[in-house]
């Protein structure tokens, strides 16, 4: 999924300081399972900038804000969004794009959009994929190192882990050390004797 | 092969940092720190206090990510100044065409050793919100100069050659951490002649690497650091990867009643150690090289080139 993460309502605010009329377009997919997009935070959002003397129109969550298929579609789902003047949405940058391809209004974002990760068990997971467009990530268990190692080395670690910590941030495990666990754990560890070019296919 | 090797020991005939890695000479290469500003002075001077005492310069390259001169200015002066060097060059801050123009661009200043590296993080230096590059790794940096080597740059155009390159790479000495000697192989086979190590402290622990990595047949320099305290030792333990002082060291750092003499001697020591278990050692002093004639002469060493 992607992950986005709610702005501050002030910077909201800010954004659509000179701005009224406003339709709020959710987005049932990531950010709803993030709670940064769906249906509650929605209506929280109409809550709070009521609260702060805007006028909201009207609201939609549709399935993926990234997939919307045409403005008179999102009109027949919810059609106050004739009324608007500007569209808040409150999805990742591809649902902000999609939207304003579609819509011939300003459009704003109500989130930053951070990285392709994932979420289990509750557990909000950052930066899994590059994206790079050549998967190769069953070589390293499953674990991506151009999208995990802030050096995106894919031939093995740098010499700048401290205690299996990694160089950028003492928090996070160097991702080459949890590379190394899973292969190891499932007998794998040949994978990672294999050379990479500076194309990134294996030698 | 044999006027070759006769050639190379003659005392008259000045040899490269390239012959001396082919045969048996105990190696020593020191580290300059080109400078935060347009001054070579401090740079000059530090290297004319190895002049006749090391084989080689090593020429920083930014540094823990800390913007200083290009060490390919720094090199090329020290170059005609008299003094072998090899330049350092990271991944951090070039691309794949920035990385083999300046490669060219070394060759044909006269500079005939590299050593390469990832780098530090940009978020470690001094300019901690410039983008990091990181196009390709130091593995694929070594597999980069070795087709450049035979004439080619990376996408495969003619280049010419640089023939009289020498490549080298860096490697941590701690084997509890198997990634670390896997990509030193990797290294190894990419084509790196030499391999400059982290600081070394735990001799022990150093043989234990020599033993393991026996079979790439690569000359190893050791990297060594004169203490100048025991805080420093403590400093060193809890926040630079790959280095490791053991407790008795510290615990001499601490009685000593003149702690830099004291790191001066244990360095000595440990250089003494190391004469038997790798090819040269790679002096990294914090600041300036002034009591590092003083280390060597203490270990024994003594060039006569």
């Amino acid at each position: 999924m992607i992950i986005s993460s709610a702005k501050p309502f002030e910077e909201i605010l800010e954004l659509l300081k000179e701005e009224d009329d406003i339709f709020i377009l959710g987005c049932n997919a990531c950010a709803a399972k993030l709670h940064v997009g769906g249906e509650p935070e929605v209506i929280r959002m109409q809550q709070r900038l009521e609260e702060a003397g805007k006028r909201v129109v009207g609201w939609v969550v549709p399935s993926a804000a990234c997939s919307v298929a045409s403005f008179d579609a999102l009109v027949e789902k919810s059609p106050a969004l004739k009324e608007a003047k500007v569209v808040l949405v409150m999805a990742c940058g591809s649902g902000v794009s999609t939207v304003s391809r579609v819509a011939d209004l300003p459009v704003y974002p109500s989130n930053n959009t951070d990285s392709l990760g994932g979420r289990s068990q509750g557990e909000v997971i950052p930066q899994l994929c590059a994206m790079c467009g050549n998967c190769t990530i069953y070589y390293f268990g499953g674990i991506c190192p151009r999208g995990q190692c802030p050096k995106q080395l894919i031939n093995g670690p740098c010499g700048g882990s401290l205690d299996g910590k990694c160089e950028v941030d003492q928090d996070k495990d160097c991702v080459w050390e949890l590379i190394y666990l899973r292969l190891e754990r499932i007998g794998r560890l040949d994978l990672l004797e294999k050379i990479w070019d500076s194309d990134g296919i294996p030698e | 092969m044999l006027l070759k090797t006769r050639l190379a020991y003659s005392p008259t005939m000045p040899r490269t940092f390239k012959e001396k890695l082919l045969f048996d000479d105990f190696l020593v290469t020191a580290e300059i720190t080109p400078p935060k500003g347009t001054d070579l002075s401090e740079a000059l001077e530090d290297a004319e206090m190895l002049r006749g005492l090391a084989d080689a310069l090593n020429v920083t390259d930014n540094q823990r990510a800390v913007m200083r001169m290009s060490p390919l200015a720094v090199s090329k002066t020290l170059l005609d100044k008299g003094h072998e060097v090899i330049m350092q060059l990271t991944c951090r801050d070039r691309n794949r065409l920035a990385l083999q123009s300046d490669v060219l661009a070394a060759y044909s200043l006269g500079i005939r050793n590299i050593s390469v590296m990832s780098g530090d993080h940009t978020t470690k230096g001094d300019h901690p919100r410039a983008r990091p590059v990181f196009d390709i790794d130091s593995v694929q940096l070594l597999g980069t100069i070795q087709k450049m080597k035979e004439g080619f740059d990376l996408s495969g155009n003619e280049i010419g050659g640089l023939p009289d390159l020498t490549v080298g790479a860096v490697s941590n000495t701690d084997l509890s951490k198997p990634m670390q000697l896997l990509k030193l192989r990797k290294k190894i086979k990419m084509g790196a002649e030499f391999i400059q190590t982290q600081a070394v402290y735990d001799t022990g622990q150093f043989q234990t690497f020599m033993e393991h990595i026996v079979d790439m047949d690569v000359p190893v320099i050791a990297g060594v650091i004169p203490l100048k305290s025991a805080k420093m030792a403590r400093f060193m333990n809890g926040n630079i990867p790959g280095i490791n002082v053991p407790p008795e060291i510290i615990k001499r750092m601490e009685n000593a009643e003149e702690p830099a003499w004291e790191g001066l001697s244990i360095c000595a020591q440990t250089i003494m150690e190391l004469k038997g278990l790798c090819r040269g050692i790679h002096v990294m002093p914090i600041g300036n090289h002034s009591r590092t004639p003083e280390l060597l002469e203490m270990a024994g060493i003594r060039k006569d080139n």
